[in-house]
């Protein structure tokens, strides 16, 4: 085991990917919790499977893909947000519908693009280990406005996830600070997709939160456990990347859903036994 | 004279043809504690919501505190009111202490620069409603009346000029409904707090409250306490089938002889 972790922090590309994909596990972990407070995990599946489109229109119009990406992603979020109250379509009948015809018309551009250099693979399942200088400058700052626009908003938002009514008559300027939670949803899944891809991204604004769920006692509490398990899942996923050769994101994803089960079963098993008692 | 803190004048909500509140006026002033009472559908919520900020009207005028209720004004007036809405989410999700509940009613909880919570004031709220020894606990073990009067002290940290209540006893028990009803009559009286509460039950609130507003679209009547609510007013509120049955004399809208207290 020492052996494994000796060589895993020596190689070039395991370290050149380490930083990256542990400030993304910090990222994500942080606005999982929103996601889950706001119950925003089918939005964060919806918005990263959109996202297609606009790495399809990058790739058509042989544009940067992450900024293009990012504005379509922020984009599709916003419009999810508005898309209900303005027409009366529910929230998840509308994602439904942005995340199939987006996709759709992500494919299409992609399967006719006369590039060579899409790495679909990647895009759909993630890879830190190829990580460019360019992205990782895009991933640093993204990362950067989303931390210090969750620390600046987090407490409105927690308090608009708990009871948006009185938070509205508190003064609380709530339709205005839930577009911005939308945004930076559109945000995350971005920064996501290097490290999971489209398909996993759900996964890991997900599970932090969800592992964390079951033992928070407090937002402070909440988002600390998050970022914990978070972390954990990330060096453990990239440990079995490099070790069994596997897809990076894939790995991370599984290794998250991991301690989600052992936090779950510990969690039941430890109710089972205060309850006998 | 004591300050005007709500003033409403001419209020009109909804179509025209059919509004759900039409000419509503009522001035209330500090350390006034009114009963709003009125069958379902009468716009008794709509009428807490507009006066809250969180709907606009269609027509007439509301001053909060001497001042204009405007979208410019709305965000400064709402941090002088405390607001206790009417319950739809019954179980709560998210994992928070007593004390974070009540600390979200502070008036700067969610400002960015705000770190530390005024624990004082937060004691301070929760031993009004008597649940200071559970400030550390988790909010969702909690009964559905002990999360009332958490929610109650929640409207109450902020020490607030208004305190609208929309069915607050709505998941208490007679005893804990008494004792609410109390704690408001106290608040009033020393604080100078005014409270506006809706309540279905007329028998329970009219021995503490100042004033009974029957709403049903329009305020049929506005009894003060030991003024008699007239057998016409109940009937063009709930209509003809309504049993009148005599109640305690010394509250609101009883008075010896052919008094009200359960319509049915």
């Amino acid at each position: 085991m020492i052996e494994l972790l000796t060589s895993f922090l020596a190689s070039s590309v395991m370290s050149a990917s380490l930083l990256p994909a542990l400030l993304i596990a910090v990222v994500t972990a942080s606005m999982s919790v929103m996601v889950m407070a706001h119950r925003l995990s089918f939005l964060t599946v919806g918005v990263s499977h959109a996202s297609l489109a606009g790495l399809g229109i990058a790739v058509s119009l042989s544009l940067p893909l992450l900024p293009v990406a990012t504005i379509f992603s922020v984009a599709i979020a916003l419009l999810l947000a508005l898309m209900p109250k303005r027409q009366g379509i529910s929230e998840d009948a509308g994602t439904g519908i942005l995340f199939a015809g987006s996709m759709a018309l992500g494919i299409v551009l992609i399967s006719t693009a006369t590039t060579t250099r899409v790495d679909l693979f990647g895009l759909l399942f993630g890879n830190i280990l190829t990580v460019s200088a360019d992205e990782k400058l895009w991933l640093y700052l993204l990362a950067s406005l989303i931390l210090i626009i969750m620390l600046l908003a987090s407490r409105a938002w927690w308090s608009i996830a708990f009871d948006a009514v009185t938070a509205e008559a508190s003064g609380l300027p709530v339709n205005a600070l839930r577009l911005l939670l939308y945004g930076l949803v559109g945000l995350t899944v971005i920064l996501c997709v290097k490290l999971a891809g489209i398909v996993l991204t759900a996964g890991l604004l997900v599970l932090p939160a969800a592992c964390a769920w079951l033992w928070g006692r407090s937002l402070a509490h909440l988002w600390m456990l998050s970022v914990a398990f978070s972390i954990i899942g990330t060096l453990a996923g990239l440990i079995w990347s490099y070790a069994y050769e596997w897809p990076s994101g894939a790995s991370v994803v599984l290794a998250l859903c991991g301690l989600f089960v052992i936090s779950w079963a510990v969690h039941g098993i430890r109710a089972a036994i205060a309850t006998q008692k | 004279m004591a300050q005007s803190i709500v003033k409403v004048s001419h209020l009109r909500f909804g179509p025209a043809h059919k509004p759900i509140l039409d000419n509503i006026s009522l001035n209330v002033e500090a350390g006034h504690f009114m009963g709003i009472v009125g069958p379902n559908g009468a716009g008794k919520s709509t009428l807490i919501n507009i006066i809250a900020g969180l709907t606009p009207a269609d027509g007439g005028h509301i001053d909060l505190m001497g001042e204009c209720l405007t979208r410019y004004s709305r965000h400064r007036l709402l941090k002088q009111i405390g607001f206790l809405h009417q319950l739809h989410d019954h179980q709560p999700r998210l994992p928070m202490r007593v004390s974070d509940v009540v600390a979200m009613g502070l008036p700067d909880y969610a400002m960015p620069w705000q770190f530390g919570d005024d624990k004082k004031a937060i004691l301070e709220a929760l031993t009004l409603v008597d649940m200071q020894e559970l400030t550390e606990r988790d909010f969702r073990q909690l009964s559905g009346g002990q999360r009332q009067r958490v929610r109650l002290a929640r409207a109450l940290v902020r020490k607030p000029k208004l305190l609208l209540l929309d069915e607050p006893s709505a998941a208490l028990d007679s005893v804990s409904q008494d004792r609410l009803f109390r704690l408001l009559r106290r608040l009033c009286d020393e604080s100078g707090m005014c409270a506006i509460m809706v309540e279905h039950d007329i028998a329970a609130i009219s021995s503490h409250v100042d004033s009974v507003a029957c709403l049903n679209r329009q305020i049929h009547h506005h009894a003060m306490k030991g003024e008699n609510i007239p057998d016409d007013v109940w009937r063009a509120m709930y209509g003809e089938h309504i049993q009148i049955v005599a109640h305690d004399a010394g509250c609101i809208g009883c008075t010896p002889g052919s008094q009200e207290a359960n319509h049915e």
